[in-house]
């Protein structure tokens, strides 16, 4: 009887191994942070409009239809290879598209947006990175499915690519 | 024999430099608050508080962009009369747990603060366990 417990810790230690190679094996990548407020409401904020001469009020954006918001600035290089896929959403699941224009020149923004097109509905200006804050985020572009009652669902970070805009898109067909 | 030293000199001076100087932080004068109280509140806070850029680095470390936009964030809170625990749940509560360099004690932390002590505990009523058969 004592001998078999003298077993276990060589079992526990096993255990954890097991544990530490199925962690390992598995698909995942450690950067990559949980949003925490997946599940919660849209942040309450307002701040100027970069294509609206009225103020961006977060109240009259969010609820009663699914929406995207897209963080993105003209410096930053995965946002330009991304921003195909965002046209796509506006175009082939014709949903309401908000884009956040995080640290960046108005002047160059509107530009750029000319240049590749405009998917956004409305754009906020995000000039010291405030809003970003209150989004939590920390290395655009992010990118942010909000349900029609004003609910975070999902969040990406890092540019959408083709995987990622699949996934998206069936995220929209089921949630509401 | 004299570049020899000269080079043995330089070598020791700067390891001394860099000894003496490790401790060089990326916050910048700017930031700095006058009230000396306030800004010590503010180091204490932005070393406990993870860059999520650079992720092994406090906020107090490193010199990404959010990095300095949070320090700057924490001074203006502190200046409007927030407290610690509430600064930290500001951020706790838009980056998550993640951001405190140290986990909080909770339910989903539980084994993480005290798995050690129980292995421990097991361990030692083991020897003794043993050591009381040996005899």
């Amino acid at each position: 009887m004592k001998k078999q417990f003298f077993k276990l810790p060589a079992i526990i230690f096993l255990f954890i191994l097991l544990v530490f190679f199925y962690l390992l094996l598995i698909d995942r990548n450690p950067s990559e942070i949980p949003s925490a407020l997946l599940n919660k409401n849209v942040p309450e904020f307002e701040a100027d409009s970069l294509i609206k001469d009225e103020k961006f009020i977060s109240s009259k954006e969010f609820g009663g239809e699914i929406v995207l918001v897209n963080f993105f600035a003209t410096w930053c290089k995965p946002c330009r290879d991304e921003h195909e896929y965002i046209k796509l959403f506006s175009k082939e699941k014709k949903i309401k598209i908000i884009g956040i224009n995080y640290k960046d020149n108005p002047k160059k923004a509107k530009q750029w947006l000319k240049d590749l097109g405009n998917p956004y509905s409305n754009i906020v200006i995000d000039k010291k990175g405030e809003t970003a804050i209150n989004w939590g985020v920390y290395g655009i572009p992010e990118t942010f499915l909000i349900n029609s009652k004003g609910v975070i669902k999902y969040k990406h970070v890092g540019p959408i690519t083709r995987t990622v805009y699949k996934k998206i898109n069936s995220l929209i067909n089921n949630i509401n | 024999m004299i570049n020899k030293n000269l080079i043995i000199i330089i070598t020791c001076s700067l390891f001394l430099f860099s000894f003496f100087f490790n401790n060089l932080f990326a916050i910048e004068p700017g930031e700095i608050l006058k009230d000396t109280r306030q800004e010590e509140r503010a180091r204490k806070i932005s070393k406990n508080i993870r860059c999520m850029v650079c992720q092994n680095q406090s906020i107090d470390d490193s010199n990404s962009t959010l990095a300095k936009d949070l320090r700057i964030l924490i001074r203006n809170q502190i200046i409007d009369g927030k407290k610690d625990k509430e600064i930290y749940k500001f951020l706790a509560d838009r980056y998550g747990d993640f951001i405190l360099l140290k986990p909080p004690i909770q339910l989903n932390t539980f084994a993480l603060w005290f798995l050690p002590v129980i292995f421990f505990s097991i361990g030692i009523f083991i020897i003794i366990l043993h050591n009381k058969k040996s005899k």
